[in-house]
């Protein structure tokens, strides 16, 4: 009794249109919906071919398996995970081989899911539950006779075998998908004690965590109806109609509004009777409003799976930015990190149409970034084609203060905060505007933009050595 | 408990609310104004569109201050608040209701509990976040605030009417906070203001004052004196300690003891007869409780405990109701009984429960010598006059039992008497049902005393303290 994928066709095409050179092989993920009774499979994307000038290295000569970059694979796979909304999300690979691999490429392919996972869930602030799917699905393709072997794993078992599984076509799986949405203000003030920039990743973490914990436990409207029990999300819709069946373009796709409301309630504080003092040598203050975005497959979806789905993307999106901002500041401030005051814009999120199914992916543009380099990243990452103007930026408006002229001191009263905010105004000038690099690893490896020279070439070979310590130094962060 | 007459319901709201705030320097003239201002957000928060009340159990949610929104279309400002009842599900129906139709009494004020939500959706603006960063050395001071309202109203009152009422009574709340706060406050040493519910004598009803963690009641006696004075109350017994704190009907007792069974009863139907009953709250203890076998021993331990249990719920005392072992271990110190009475099954009577309640409790009682079982008839008056003055349950030993009187319905015409007796010989449970039924606690006659033995009562008085 194994798992059923259902795939959209348009990624069986993609799967069949997949160039490997001869004798090589070609990873890719797979990302869709898992629910308890079925699984759906809306997009494949191949692993983009990596720069690798400098590092050629020499075949190990047993098997081009081996060859296969681990690390490269995993950050794709985390770069991708960050693109997709709620909802959806990484469920699986796909590995293309000659004929005489595909022994081995079981072997192969579970190493990988293994390593894929834990590195997805690296950072994130939420658990799984009890109810979420931990099957993972690979998938092998012969390069010769385009058979296709599907089999999953549990990836809570390190010990699991696979256990084999059915890969089904159909069209326009996700047309009727209903879509949630919903704005959320957020606004997080975190302490920080301690000076070394390990302190303000761990306090940064801290705070977040405890305010994931809050939208976790919120109570949640889907569509003005309360969303905590097993009733279904939409009555009466599960029935998709055959002009839609015939059509998949002409999707008929819901939009649900959804609300959440928190409390400040917190377990782990309990009954005290006197506050929590920390002292601090500073603080942090995330203020912003994000817009969040879900999907919920059709196949009598219940209510509180999708007020699980909303919540997580609000958790992911901002958690998302915050990593990315601080990665992007370890590579230009170093170790100075802890100690610099100021307000500075996260990157916000913008979206764009999916390839295939119709959904929407994600992207975040920094301050000085445009809709090119936000097109030339979902190439990169997501193998597509998107229109400039496809890209839908107006969900978040850019934040209001001036990045050169220095800021503006937003309304908040914090106390004794603003005074000190002005006094560093000029120092901060500098800060405002960094040489960026745009490493491997970051996250943000697409568009390599060289800061010192501002070449546009991949990578400028006078800066290398600079970038690549600055990319370990990166990964520190969780 | 008595409530007043005219009201329904009481609609209780609760919520957390996070007081934070970063003090410069928690000893400099500036910190006051900090922490006030940090109040005055939280006020600001409190009156803003995005509150929301939840009403438990249900899928009722108001947004009380954009004009009275409700989550429900048939509940609208104009809803009286009793429409709000159809909408919340009960944890029992059925038990419940069969119990209530044999309760001939008003069981009390239906409470509607709520909840405080605030949305983060919909917001006003939809700027993508900053991080700002602040590099001072600051104290962080994080605190939760334990928001309890609690409004009486009538069943025609509007739903609309009742809300702001409680956001009002949200931002009342927070300012005593502030002001308790900053009262107990030395230097970065805060302590969490609690609030406490108590009922009081018409006209001031349901009033909540705020305590500071922490701090016993026996270092608040002028904070207490104020409010005595405020409302008028009498200055000799406790009306605003924290045991004195109105229970709530819907909520049960964490300990599991039965509190006024009594109340349950129909008192004797006697021609020209008063009711004298005892005042307040007692838990009934018994045999067999708190895995202590104590079986055809502990009876007269059973009925100091029910004595004391009356004294730590009318605020007059902070200690626990104390263990058999503890009774003998008073005794010993005392001098009453040597060290090896400690761990026996030796009975006691009344002038041992005396000398346990001064020991433990400070509390002085008095002793009632009846030489004949048949003379109880007689002491009427004085069992009336205690019941009055001082209310508190009374231990009776004699023959081989002792038991526990908690009133008596007495005529002073023609002398007929009845009393209310609560019997610590029940090896059972703590089923309400039976312990009625069976007449473990109830109304007896004159005949129930052993004619011929003697008995002591020992009466404690109330200590003349609030």
């Amino acid at each position: 009794m194994g798992r059923s994928y259902f795939v959209d066709e348009a990624v069986g095409e993609y799967l069949s249109g997949l160039q490997a050179a001869p004798g090589s092989c070609v990873t890719g993920l797979l990302a869709g919906q898992s629910s308890p009774q079925r699984d759906f499979v809306v997009l494949a994307v191949q692993t983009p071919h990596r720069e690798s000038e400098g590092q050629l290295k020499a075949l190990k000569g047993v098997s081009p398996l081996d060859d296969i970059d681990v690390e490269w694979v995993t950050e794709h796979a985390k770069q991708v995970s960050r693109m997709l909304p709620g909802g959806l999300c990484v469920l699986g690979l796909f590995l293309v081989t000659p004929p005489e691999l595909s022994k081995d490429a079981q072997n192969a392919l579970k190493r990988l899911i293994f390593a894929v996972e834990k590195y997805i869930i690296k950072g994130r602030l939420w658990e799984l539950s009890e109810e979420d799917v931990t099957d993972r699905v690979t998938l092998h393709i012969c390069s010769k006779t385009k058979k296709l072997l599907c089999k999953t794993f549990d990836v809570k078992d390190p010990k699991s075998s696979a256990k084999p599984a059915d890969w089904k076509y159909q069209t326009g799986i996700s047309s009727s998908w209903p879509m949630l949405t919903c704005s959320v203000e957020v606004d997080l003030q975190i302490p920080v004690t301690g000076s070394s920039s390990d302190n303000t990743d761990k306090c940064m973490k801290d705070g977040l965590r405890r305010w994931a914990k809050q939208i976790e436990a919120a109570y949640c409207l889907i569509n003005g109806r309360q969303a905590l029990d097993d009733s279904e999300l939409i009555s009466g819709q599960a029935h998709v109609c055959s002009f839609q069946k015939k059509n998949p373009k002409t999707t008929n796709r819901q939009t649900l509004p959804a609300r959440i409301f928190v409390s400040d309630e917190q377990s782990e504080l309990g009954e005290r009777s006197s506050a929590l003092v920390q002292v601090c040598s500073g603080s942090m203050r995330v203020r912003g409003v994000v817009h969040c975005r879900a999907y919920i497959h059709n196949n009598k979806p219940k209510a509180r799976h999708a007020a699980q789905a909303i919540k997580r993307d609000i958790i992911n999106t901002v958690c998302s930015r915050v990593e990315m901002f601080l990665e992007d500041l370890c590579i230009n401030e170093g170790s100075q990190k802890g100690l610099c005051s100021g307000q500075q814009a996260l990157p916000r999120r913008v979206f764009a149409p999916m390839p295939i199914s119709g959904l929407s992916v994600c992207d975040y543009m920094f301050p000085d970034e445009s809709t090119a380099d936000v097109a030339e990243r979902l190439k990169e990452m997501l193998d597509c084609e998107t229109p400039e103007e496809d890209i839908d930026t107006s969900l978040e408006n850019n934040q209001l203060f001036s990045i050169i002229s220095g800021f503006e001191i937003t309304d908040s009263q914090d106390d004794d905060s603003s005074k000190h905010v002005s006094e560093i105004q000029a120092e901060n000038h500098k800060i405002q505007k960094p040489p960026k690099y745009y490493a491997v690893g970051s996250g943000r490896y697409s568009s390599f933009m060289c800061g010192p020279c501002s070449s546009h070439c991949s990578p400028c070979h006078s800066h290398i050595s600079t970038v690549f310590q600055l990319m370990e130094k990166a990964k520190m962060f969780v | 408990m008595v409530y007043s007459e005219e009201c329904d319901f009481i609609f209780r709201l609760k919520g957390i609310l996070e007081f934070a705030c970063q003090l410069d320097n928690p000893n400099g003239v500036q910190s006051q104004s900090t922490i006030s201002k940090s109040f005055q957000d939280l006020r600001s928060k409190v009156t803003s569109k995005n509150i929301v009340f939840t009403v438990c159990n249900s899928p009722v949610l108001i947004w009380p201050n954009t004009g009275f929104q409700s989550s429900v279309e048939s509940l609208t400002e104009a809803s009286a608040c009793g429409d709000i009842l159809q909408w919340i599900e009960s944890d029992d129906g059925g038990s419940k209701k069969s119990s209530k139709k044999k309760d001939k009494k008003k069981s009390g004020p239906t409470v509607v509990n709520m909840k405080l939500l605030f949305e983060v959706t919909e917001p006003a603006g939809n700027t993508a976040p900053s991080l700002i960063r602040v590099s001072t050395q600051q104290h962080c001071v994080k605190m939760p605030l334990p928001l309890d309202c609690a409004l009486s109203v009538t069943t025609d009152e509007r739903l609309e009417t009742v809300c702001t009422g409680l956001v009002e009574a949200l931002n009342k709340q927070l300012a005593d906070m502030e002001e308790v706060v900053l009262q107990y406050r030395k230097g970065s040493s805060f302590l969490v203001p609690q609030p406490f519910h108590f009922q009081l004598p018409e006209p001031a009803g349901l009033i909540t004052v705020v305590y500071p963690a922490g701090v016993p009641d026996s270092q608040l006696q002028a904070v207490r004196e104020d409010l005595h004075r405020k409302f008028e109350l009498p200055c000799d017994r406790p009306y605003l300690r924290r045991a004195n704190a109105f229970h709530f009907p819907d909520a049960a007792y964490k300990d599991g003891y039965l509190r006024n069974p009594h109340i349950h009863l129909n008192p004797p139907n006697i021609e020209d007869a008063k009711l004298y009953l005892v005042q307040g709250v007692y838990s009934y203890h018994h045999y067999m409780q708190d895995h202590v076998d104590d079986n055809g021993w502990g009876c007269a331990y059973r009925s100091l405990q029910t004595i004391c249990s009356w004294f730590q719920q009318q605020g007059y005392v902070e200690t626990a109701v104390p263990t058999h072992t503890q009774i003998q271990q008073a005794l010993v110190d005392v001098g009453d009984k040597e060290p090896r009475f400690v761990g026996s099954r030796q009975w006691i009577g009344s002038i041992e429960v005396q000398a346990v309640l001064n020991q433990l409790l400070g509390v002085t009682s008095k002793i009632m010598f009846v030489s004949q079982g048949s003379e109880l008839a007689t002491k009427g008056r004085e069992l009336a006059n205690h019941f009055q003055t001082e209310g508190t349950p009374v231990m009776i030993g004699g023959g081989v039992l002792a038991h526990t009187i908690l009133g008596v319905v007495w005529s002073e015409n023609t002398g007929q008497i009845r009393f209310l007796i609560l019997d610590p010989h029940y090896t059972g449970g703590e089923d309400l049902q039976t312990i009625t039924d069976k007449g473990w606690c109830g109304w007896k006659g004159p005949e129930f005393w052993d004619q011929n033995a003697y008995y002591n009562l020992c009466l404690p008085q109330r200590p003349k303290s609030i």
